[in-house]
């Protein structure tokens, strides 16, 4: 394995990380589910599922700002861990990651868009805050 | 542009350079067309299906047409055919896009049942087109006069691609005649979560495993063999077009 990069392991249930850790990594699904959940105003709210191929984590290796969600593996779950220092190398490797990143971020915004649209227009206010609440 | 796709049945083929002076592949790409829609697969070609850079114009007169014919009256029949842009036919993408009816695309990602496939050209792998555009293309374009000259001097280099793979130390278990890279980069994919890794681009065909028990499959140039690739209820499998019978 290249360097910056690992497989890591995780049962059902563990934890990845937690909302305001501060490390940096990003991983992709290579076998098993990802969940990411949000407290908010003390309830739990499930943000995704994101299975083989997807993208955990991306956010805070390229903003460095500390997680925003908890994320925890269901069922066995094999993850590729990317070090900062990895990520340019993992791009020059794999010049297709980089395309589906931008695809996956590109595709979130466009979400969030629809769905702060669809709020508003709506008259919805509370939902556009909870929406915009959970994007920080 | 897409790049996910779902599927039962996809078979790929790659590499046919219609239109170069060595490619004779038109009655057997029309073949093989009617085929793969009448056993109910969906086509993907995988790059490099018309030549650009070694362009013969009485070869593209006399087979394009019938090859488009073929690919129009498949997808009229239901065929989905996807088409992921090489490195000799990537001027051609705009006019690909707009000539209706290809999905066209830079990689596919295949759901396949459970399993996950990426399907890619493979260019971007290629040291030496990587390193060094220009010099590729213009020895691409010099290559050109000598298939002109004779189509033949193309298995000359083939063979000593072969030549060369079974002499470098480092070939280690890739498939003969490819640069190392190729396989280091199928691992690479299998890494983030596919089951198998599909490439054209190198002319040379085969099979190898990959580190995590996952299979990089070439099915090699069409102008060269009848391999392709099949997908079928997520099985991976490297298989061989006999013409009528399939």
């Amino acid at each position: 394995m290249a360097q910056g990069l690992e497989f890591i392991h995780y049962q059902d249930g563990e934890c990845i990380f937690q909302e305001g850790d501060t490390t940096q990594e990003m991983y992709v699904v290579q076998s098993g589910e990802v969940v990411i959940r949000k407290e908010n105003r003390g309830e739990p709210l499930t943000l995704a599922v994101l299975r083989r191929g997807e993208f955990v984590g991306e956010m805070s290796l390229l903003e460095s700002l500390p997680r925003s969600a908890h994320a925890y593996a269901r069922g066995p779950t094999k993850l590729l861990r990317i070090q900062a220092g990895g990520f340019l190398l993992k791009i020059r490797r794999d010049p297709t990651f980089a395309f589906e990143l931008l695809q996956a971020l590109s595709r979130r915004i466009r979400t969030k868009n629809e769905q702060l649209i669809a709020a508003l227009s709506q008259g919805n206010l509370s939902e556009a805050k909870k929406i915009l609440e959970n994007e920080a | 542009m897409i790049t996910r796709i779902a599927t039962d049945r996809l078979a790929i083929v790659s590499d046919l350079h219609l239109g170069n002076p060595f490619s004779d592949v038109r009655a057997k790409t029309v073949a093989f067309v009617d085929w793969v829609s009448r056993e109910g697969f969906d086509l993907c070609i995988n790059g490099d299906g018309f030549e650009v850079t070694q362009l013969s114009f009485s070869r593209v007169s006399r087979d394009v047409p019938d090859v488009l014919r073929a690919l129009k009256m498949a997808m009229q029949r239901g065929t989905k055919v996807y088409y992921v842009v090489g490195n000799h036919d990537i001027v051609f993408e705009h006019f690909l896009n707009d000539w209706g009816g290809f999905k066209l695309a830079p990689f596919l990602n295949v759901e396949s049942g459970s399993r996950r496939y990426r399907v890619e050209h493979g260019h971007l792998y290629d040291p030496f087109f990587v390193s060094s555009p220009r010099l590729y293309d213009f020895c691409t374009w010099m290559g050109g006069f000598l298939l002109k000259v004779h189509p033949r001097f193309y298995r000359l280099w083939i063979r000593f691609e072969r030549l060369r793979s079974r002499l470098r130390a480092e070939r280690e278990r890739g498939i003969i005649g490819e640069h190392p890279n190729f396989l280091a980069a199928a691992s690479e994919l299998e890494a983030r979560g596919f089951d198998g890794v599909v490439f054209g681009h190198t002319h040379h065909g085969g099979r190898v495993e990959l580190p995590g028990g996952g299979w990089y499959l070439n099915p090699g140039s069409f102008m060269l063999s009848s391999n392709f690739v099949k997908i079928v209820e997520g099985r991976l499998e490297l298989s061989s077009f006999g013409g009528k019978h399939g």
